[in-house]
């Protein structure tokens, strides 16, 4: 019992939950501010892995830099999603109305378009990269490089957004949106610019937790798909569209995730999650956190 | 580019159907037309190119020595009818049905994975149309009735769990780990595994199954170090083989024989852990530093002069031997599928993995090998009879 005293576990739980919590925060940007349910999220991590991936490979740019370029890749991408389908269908009330259900089976298109057509450009060769592979030792915890670098970047990145929802102006317009889409629009909030920077910072987060990802994964086409499970996961238990509940979630899973293997047994990893999932639908729809966080 | 052609073609194939149909009768120098499915799209679509890659390399080397040898002597040049099955077993059927029927190919090479060779298998037999098998691996393989399909693999889990077990013995491990993940493979290598470690008087100290979605093994690894085994067997999957190795360093695992089942033979592995996997062991009986097949060495250098990365030492390796087997067999016998399947059956043949011939749908001659990353290369270090260097024990990571 010794070990989950130590702080090898704890970093590890660390690790990967701030990894889940930033995967998470994109996908209930998006969710919350535009009500769409991106079920392409994962690919968008993949996106980025494959950026760090060529920006080393061709390039030789340390996956550190290839940050902002996934960043800027995949907010491309969510700016032209936006401006080319969703802008459109979220103006016709008629259409707004189901945009839930719709954006649902369209973005299941569009994950199988960028799966395919990464396979189709890139192959579908898994691919990988050396990277901060050292390990360090702190006291009894040894860390590898890649691992402590992902976990610095994600909680800097999440602690970022959430001052920035909390602190800055469009922040403010961010959450009006999110809590009271019309209330918002009435007070003047730009919901349309409000909606295309959301998608965009929404995609670009998960673009750079891919290159996160990519320092100590595999890189395939199909990499992403398990990102978009856990994703929503953590999401629903913590609150869909409730960004800080969201966040703890993250952490929460990771948590669940390492010290449950570590007091049953690898074998029980999906059955803790999955039952956290069931418990949380059952007992608290609204979210684990939802209620703490908001009060 | 080429490639990326190939596989735009092969794409519209699947879309359009009927596009290469036969048409008309055969002439001396028309192709000979071999069909295939491939897991190119889906869940099983990762392992396609190191088979693929091994096919059109194989056609390349054909086509420049003036084409395939039919028996008598004349020559014609192939090309593949190459479909999609999107990684699932009920369109591969769908597809060897119409390669046979529709597209009435000369010749059938085999689709990725031991799925699709399972549920093919009665097709071929319906047919009476001969197929080498490759990427297949599994003790249910001697379940199918021979006669249309053959297994160059010698990596099938029951004698891989023999061998392993002896091995390991022979290098003096006394306790081991087994982690496994949920996945069939793993889960029927375990399944022989862990009785032949008992019966080599091979304590297991951890024996734990992970599911194949596990993103972390920390909980895991650290119960591992506890125990302190002096071998850790990760039956794992290329995934969770990332994870294994990332890992298992970050924790300083410092058993002297270290075994990862699926993903050391494959180029992206090495390059992603360098000198850090030095010692890893893992299934293959393949090695281009193998002197005594000749063809070995040839295959590797022309592997990577095309493709720029090594091939994989397993999925590569079988695909290239199961075309050079059929290659062979069609200079003797010619296109005529019966007088082909007598050839492959009753035949001995000149491969990358050295001579091989059959014993039902199982490959006879080559033995049930281990692998270990030594200086970045693979090398056979099981059997002796085989062996390329000699087996040496992981010291760090």
């Amino acid at each position: 019992m010794d070990i989950l005293f130590s702080g090898q576990l704890l970093f590890a739980a660390l690790v990967s939950g701030s990894l889940y919590a930033l995967v998470a925060l994109g996908l209930n940007l998006v969710y919350g501010t535009l009500r769409l349910l991106n079920i392409a999220h994962g690919e968008l991590v993949m996106i980025g892995a494959y950026t760090a991936f060529w920006m080393l490979t061709l390039f030789a740019v340390p996956p550190v830099l290839s940050i902002p370029v996934a960043a800027l890749v995949c907010a491309a991408l969510g700016w032209l999603l936006y401006v080319g389908l969703f802008r459109r269908l979220l103006k016709r009330p008629e259409l707004a109305a189901r945009i839930e259900a719709n954006s649902l089976i369209l973005f299941y298109g569009i994950s199988v378009i960028l799966q395919n057509a990464t396979a189709l450009f890139f192959t579908s060769s898994a691919r990988g990269y050396s990277y901060l592979g050292e390990v360090v030792t702190m006291g009894d915890v040894s860390m590898t490089g890649n691992r402590l670098l992902s976990l610095g970047v994600a909680v800097t990145l999440t602690i970022g957004m959430l001052l920035f929802l909390r602190f800055h102006i469009f922040g403010w317009s961010l959450s009006a949106v999110i809590e009271r889409r019309e209330a918002a629009r009435v007070v003047g909030v730009n919901v349309d610019q409000v909606q295309v920077i959301t998608i965009c910072v929404g995609f670009a987060i998960a673009g750079m937790a891919g290159v996160l990802v990519s320092m100590t994964e595999q890189i395939t086409p199909f990499m992403g798909f398990p990102f978009t499970i856990t994703a929503f996961v953590v999401i629903i238990v913590g609150g869909l569209g409730n960004i800080p509940s969201g966040i703890l979630a993250g952490f929460a899973l990771g948590l669940i995730e390492t010290y449950g293997v570590a007091l049953t047994s690898a074998g029980y990893r999906s059955i803790l999650i999955y039952g956290l999932f069931v418990a949380v639908l059952l007992i608290r729809p609204e979210g684990l956190f939802a209620k703490a966080v908001k009060s | 580019m080429k490639r990326r052609n190939f596989l735009k073609t092969t794409t519209l194939a699947a879309a359009f159907g009927t596009m290469f149909a036969a048409t008309g009768q055969a002439q001396s120098t028309d192709p000979v037309r071999i069909g295939y499915s491939m897991a190119l799209t889906g869940i099983f679509s990762q392992a396609a190119p190191s088979q693929v890659n091994a096919y059109e390399l194989w056609a390349d080397q054909v086509n420049a020595d003036g084409g395939l040898e039919i028996a008598g002597g004349a020559r014609r040049p192939v090309e593949f009818v190459a479909y999609d099955d999107q990684s699932n077993p009920g369109n591969a059927v769908r597809i060897y049905e119409k390669l046979i029927t529709q597209d009435k190919v000369d010749l059938l090479a085999a689709p990725w994975g031991t799925p699709m060779h399972l549920a093919i298998a009665p097709v071929l037999q319906r047919y009476k149309m001969p197929m080498v098998g490759n990427t297949a691996a599994s003790v249910k393989l001697r379940e199918l009735e021979p006669g249309y399909i053959w297994f160059p693999t010698s990596a099938i889990p029951d004698a891989m769990g023999r061998e392993l077990a002896l091995f390991m013995k022979a290098e003096g491990v006394n306790s081991a780990a087994v982690l496994a993940n949920e996945l069939p493979y793993s889960q029927e290598v375990r399944s022989y595994l862990v009785p032949a470690l008992e019966e080599q008087g091979i304590e297991v100290k951890v024996d734990q199954s992970y599911p194949p979605d596990t993103k972390d093994m920390t909980s895991v690894l650290v119960d591992v170090k506890t125990k302190a085994p002096d071998a850790v067997i990760a039956l794992s999957y290329p995934a969770d083989s990332f994870l294994f190795a990332g890992q298992a360093k970050e924790l300083g695992i410092d058993a002297r024989f270290i075994m990862s089942l699926v993903g050391p033979t494959f180029d992206s592995y090495r390059k992603a852990f360098g000198p850090s996997v030095n010692g890893v062991v893992t299934a293959g009986h393949w090695s281009a530093s193998q002197a005594e097949w000749p063809r070995a060495k040839p295959f590797f250098d022309a592997y990577v002069e095309k493709y720029g990365e090594e091939p994989d030492a397993l999925d590569s390796a079988l695909s290239y031997m199961s075309l050079e087997i059929l290659q062979q067999a069609v200079a003797t016998a010619g296109l005529d599928p019966e007088k082909l399947r007598e050839a492959i059956s009753s035949g001995t043949f000149e491969t990358i993995n050295g001579a091989v011939s059959f014993d039902g749908v199982q490959n006879a001659t080559t033995p049930t090998s281990w692998l270990q990353i030594q200086d970045g290369s693979l090398e056979i270090v099981w059997p002796d009879s085989i062996k390329t260097s000699d087996f040496a024990p992981k010291s760090g990571w």
